[in-house]
């Protein structure tokens, strides 16, 4: 690197340090590196190291923590909510692909995708409670509001599983469709839906026994869902068709919007102020800028390759917690 | 450069959403869904090395050829073939099928008895910090298996009688890299696979140690007599140092072909004591009749009667009944 771009990559800290808007991080699950955005001039202020292969990311129970899975490497590393900074390494976590508190806060779950297992976690201290080996590619989970109960959607056999938290027994294992991987529980507490990626629709699910009440048709390849906000909507992407849809969950599910995102949309977040909904582009290696108002894309971000998880930062990431070694657009990226 | 980078994942997508997508989701495949558009990107990094290969490498050859043209030049029409069928991904994808369950069941096996594999940014916490470094560590460490695998080509027996048909090549150019019986294909493909899992190769950087290793052992069986110069040649391997590897074994050089077996990175053969930088130039091919019969044979030729040495190899007993008729 020489001084000239290193002089200006300093200055683009000192920028992002200072500037107004929020952070956004996203995950570059083919590089083992995140991004962190800059919501206000919507570019890529920093790309920096983390584990390998991360996919997924989620707030800890304390609201203090973004805690991020690196599948290959075993680890769940965490990041100050407000800062950005560094905190810990949890080691020992096995393949956490896609991962989740329990409500209540006392339970992680992660699902081991490639290895075929759901691991049970007593948060505190992330110890292991019980490791269900379950055929199938184990995709995505979600929880009953209790926290008694957690649901994983079996990606290669078509099955969703129900497992008792406390005592990490099965409770079901019911067919669901072709290939289901996002899942969530809608505030009343009795339906579950489940997107079915190698199919064109959603199931909706009574988490009681895990019987398929209705489905409903949305796009190819739906994959993942993402609240509005508002108790009632939710965004789902659907990947192979490369659309994002907006689904009304009061009373039987319908689909109320779309919008075309291409390049298999995945998972999603929405700014704080609930205008914007930000969808990864998993093969444009982009991030695609939604207005909810009006479900128009109005901006996109070039990130790293296959980005996966993307998450709202509560304020401004001051980048100091490493060198940013593939650093910032505005700095003259040697990408 | 983020005009280039929008330009390849635009083509590859396009790609992708056209050919490949509406095939796995027909057929129920989406647990393949992110590896087939890697292996479109595969296949893309194939068309730009035949390019590399056929317009910048055969520039250096055709300017500066090391042999001349003659009567052998045929002899390079079968190791096109190869580059073909390995650079566009027919053999790759074959073998990917075939090793990919392999190494799943492997991994879960290792992780199922509680063995952890020794990730290297464990031992070593820096490198998960310098992206650079670590993609060169990784490279470094890969090419170091590379020579390990290459030596046992030429220990062992069976081994040899696979990895001979790379060697039986008398017109040595820039697309003989590829000329691998497919089993032999098979079994380093395994091996490297298995070594990247363990010491914790990423998927991204693992698709660029392909790119760049296999764009320089391309240009390192170039038919010209160029090196990088006194260092470069023993920084990075070039057309001088590997041709030795292939030179024609000869009664005062009997075991001339057991040098320089580096495919990437010299250092391994000055460090095991198995460099020689003479600066000689000598005819290649294998000191064999029945190695040397390769030559003039197609593709599927090559593979039969090769596999058939490979059998006579590993089983004593049948080599003897067979070649006494
Ligand atoms: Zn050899």
């Amino acid at each position: 690197m020489n001084r000239l771009s290193i002089a200006a990559l300093a200055f683009s800290l000192v920028v992002s340090g200072t500037a107004k808007a929020d952070s956004v991080i996203v995950l570059n699950s083919d590089e083992a590196s995140y991004s962190i955005l800059s919501r206000s001039t919507r570019t890529e202020v920093a790309r920096l190291p983390v584990g390998r292969e991360p996919h997924h990311l989620i707030v800890s129970p304390d609201g203090k923590e973004v805690i991020i899975g690196s599948t290959a490497t075993n680890e769940l590393l965490s990041l100050d909510i407000n800062t950005g900074e560094r905190k810990r390494v949890v080691k020992d976590i096995l393949d956490p692909y896609h991962l989740g508190f329990s409500p209540d806060g006392k339970w992680l779950v992660t699902a081991a995708y490639r290895l075929d297992h759901v691991d049970i976690y007593h948060s505190d201290g992330f110890r292991l409670a019980g490791r269900i080996f379950i055929d199938g590619l184990p995709s995505h989970i979600a929880f009953d509001a209790e926290s008694k109960t957690v649901f994983v959607t079996l990606q290669q056999s078509g099955r969703l599983a129900a497992f008792d938290l406390a005592t990490q027994a099965l409770k079901w294992n019911m067919p669901i469709g072709n290939a289901p991987a996002g899942v969530v529980m809608l505030p009343d507490d009795k339906r579950l839906l489940v997107a079915l990626t190698g199919e064109d629709r959603i199931a909706v699910v009574d988490p009681k026994d895990g019987s398929v009440k209705s489905s409903l048709q949305t796009g190819k390849g739906a994959h993942n869902f993402f609240p509005k906000g508002d108790g009632r909507h939710y965004f789902l992407s659907n990947r192979v068709e490369g659309t994002v849809s907006l689904i009304d969950t009061k009373d039987d599910p319908k689909v109320v919007g779309s919008v075309r995102i291409p390049g298999g949309p995945d998972c999603m977040d929405i700014t704080p102020d609930g205008k914007e909904l930000w969808v990864t582009q998993r093969f444009l290696r982009r991030v695609a800028i939604v207005d909810i108002d009006t479900l128009k894309v109005v901006a996109g971000i070039p990130v790293g390759k296959s980005p996966h998880g993307v998450f709202m930062m509560k304020s401004t990431a001051t980048v100091t917690s490493g060198l940013p070694v593939r650093a910032a657009s505005t700095a003259g990226s040697p990408r | 450069m983020r005009d280039l980078i929008d330009i390849w994942v635009g083509v590859q997508a396009g790609l992708f959403e056209t050919l490949v997508s509406p095939v796995l989701y027909h057929f129920g495949l989406m647990a393949w869904y992110e590896p087939g558009y890697s292996a479109v990107e595969f296949v893309m990094l194939g068309v730009v090395q035949i390019a590399v290969i056929a317009i910048a490498m055969r520039f250096f050859e055709r300017r500066w050829p090391l042999e001349k043209a003659g009567k052998d030049d045929k002899l390079v029409t079968v190791d096109r073939v190869y580059t073909m069928l390995n650079k566009l991904g027919v053999v790759p994808l074959a073998i990917f099928i075939i090793t990919y369950p392999l190494v799943q069941e492997i991994e879960l096996a290792v992780r199922t008895w509680g063995y952890m594999p020794p990730r290297l940014e464990r031992m070593l916490p820096w490198l998960g910090d310098n992206a650079l470094a670590s993609f060169l560590v990784y490279f470094v460490l890969y090419d170091f298996a590379a020579y390990w695998l290459h030596r046992g080509q030429h220990a062992f027996g069976w081994w040899w009688a696979l990895h001979s048909l790379h060697h039986s090549q008398r017109r040595m150019t820039v697309w003989t890299d590829d000329r691998n019986h497919v089993i032999d294909d098979l079994i380093v493909t395994l091996a490297l696979v298995l070594f990247s899992q363990f010491v914790g190769v990423q998927p991204g950087e693992y698709v660029v140690i392909l790119m760049v290793g296999r764009l320089v052992e391309s240009w390192s069986h170039a038919n010209v007599d160029m090196s990088f110069g006194w260092l470069g040649e023993r920084l990075l391997v070039g057309p001088r140092f590997h041709r030795l590897h292939h030179a024609l074994s000869t009664p005062a050089e009997r075991h001339i072909q057991d040098h320089n077996f580096a495919p990437v990175f010299p250092i391994w053969d000055i460090l095991f004591g198995t460099a020689i930088y003479d600066g000689k130039i000598r005819p290649t091919g294998v000191d064999n009749a029945a190695v040397d019969a390769d030559n003039g044979r197609g593709w599927i030729v090559q593979q039969a009667t090769v596999f058939g040495r490979f059998v006579r190899a590993l089983m004593p007993r049948f080599r003897r009944r067979v070649s006494v008729p």
